[in-house]
């Protein structure tokens, strides 16, 4: 008789199971499910740009750090796309609320890309009408273009009869950045409220089972 | 007679206008403006019962200086307004104006409009025919 012939039936399978729990929590997890989101294959950070947030003080790369943000890049003279998707981000934002706790809520990002006719004061006033909590910033055009271009954001001055009456095309993805400042994740159109909120918790959990 | 005066009584009770080519215009509501937006848009659905091809091409209002027609579009990921000189309404088809398509855009007036208040739109057709709405000014995402 040899040894493991006297191990009993069930101490095999206990030991089975013991293997199984092991490797099961030494894999990492599996990448979320994801329903409107598209994950970044590994997290980009930003460099240096300097913006001026809507009371008119500085926005740094700084200010993207120790919490996750969603950003919308668009302009107030936008009477269709913006107004809805701030309103669909606001109706995120209090999607979430329901669930997380205040210190760890995002932040919601306006990025005006129309620094010509948008001021911190009006973008003040602006976005708080869609979620009182969220923030707005636009700064020189070069330093708006030094974030945009790192994040795949386009935007271009379109048909307009006189030099202040102009449209502007603009990318209408939300941009996800993680607590490290990082451009994390995109949301393309159509946006869903309710998918996105799912979606950052997914998100959220797995960066920080990852971590 | 009897279809006459029942879209007439249809109106009267779901507000449905109807311009005398038998066009039918619904659910017409104005975006309120957020504080500081310039621009404001309006949105309706238009009917079209009757056999013709119709065409939406013009648009007036007394409460704005003037009205224009356009159409957001997303192409490649990139959100633009494009201006349109007109909307086709196919024979026996609907369509919408609604957020993220066609919309009516207009300067918001120097007084506010807020949500509940109400103004009038007066819809041109090729065929000489117009329609008289009422929409509503919604707070609306």
């Amino acid at each position: 008789m040899t040894d493991h012939r006297t191990r009993s039936p069930l101490m095999r399978i206990i030991l089975l199971l013991l293997a199984t729990a092991l490797l099961t929590a030494c894999s990492p997890p599996k990448p979320p499910q994801l329903q409107q989101a598209t994950l970044l294959p590994s997290a980009k950070p930003i460099a240096g740009f300097n913006l001026i947030n809507q009371k008119g003080e500085a926005f740094t790369p700084d200010d993207l750090k120790g919490h996750w943000t969603f950003a919308f890049f668009g302009y107030t003279h936008c009477p269709d796309v913006c107004p809805t998707s701030l309103g669909m981000l606001g109706r995120v934002m209090r999607r979430l609320k329901e669930s997380m706790q205040p210190d760890a809520m995002p932040q919601g990002l306006f990025v005006s890309v129309d620094p010509q006719r948008d001021t911190p004061e009006m973008l003040a006033k602006y976005v708080a009408y869609f979620y009182p909590d969220f923030i707005a910033a636009t700064g020189d055009p070069a330093e708006i273009l030094r974030l945009t271009r790192q994040l795949g954001i386009l935007y271009i001055k379109s048909a307009g009869d006189k030099d202040n009456d102009y449209l502007i095309d603009h990318s209408a993805a939300v941009v996800l950045f993680d607590p490290d400042g990082r451009f994390h994740a995109l949301f393309n159109v159509p946006h869903d409220a309710d998918k996105i909120a799912s979606d950052f918790l997914l998100i959220k959990n797995y960066y920080e089972a990852t971590r | 007679m009897k279809r006459r005066l029942t879209l007439l009584l249809l109106s009267l009770i779901t507000s449905v206008a109807a311009a005398a080519s038998g066009l039918l215009v619904d659910g017409a509501w104005v975006r309120e403006a957020p504080p500081g937006a310039s621009m404001m848009a309006a949105y309706l659905v238009i009917s079209n019962p009757t056999d013709r091809d119709a065409r939406l091409v013009g648009v007036e209002s007394p409460a704005f200086a003037h009205v224009m027609m356009h159409k957001s579009a997303t192409v490649d990921g990139m959100a633009r307004m494009l201006h349109q000189d007109s909307i086709p309404i196919p024979a026996h088809a609907s369509v919408a104006l609604e957020p993220g398509g066609y919309h009516l855009m207009m300067p918001a007036p120097e007084t506010p409009l807020s949500a509940g208040d109400q103004v009038e739109f007066l819809l041109h057709f090729d065929d000489n025919s117009s329609v008289r709405v009422t929409a509503v000014v919604r707070k609306k995402p």
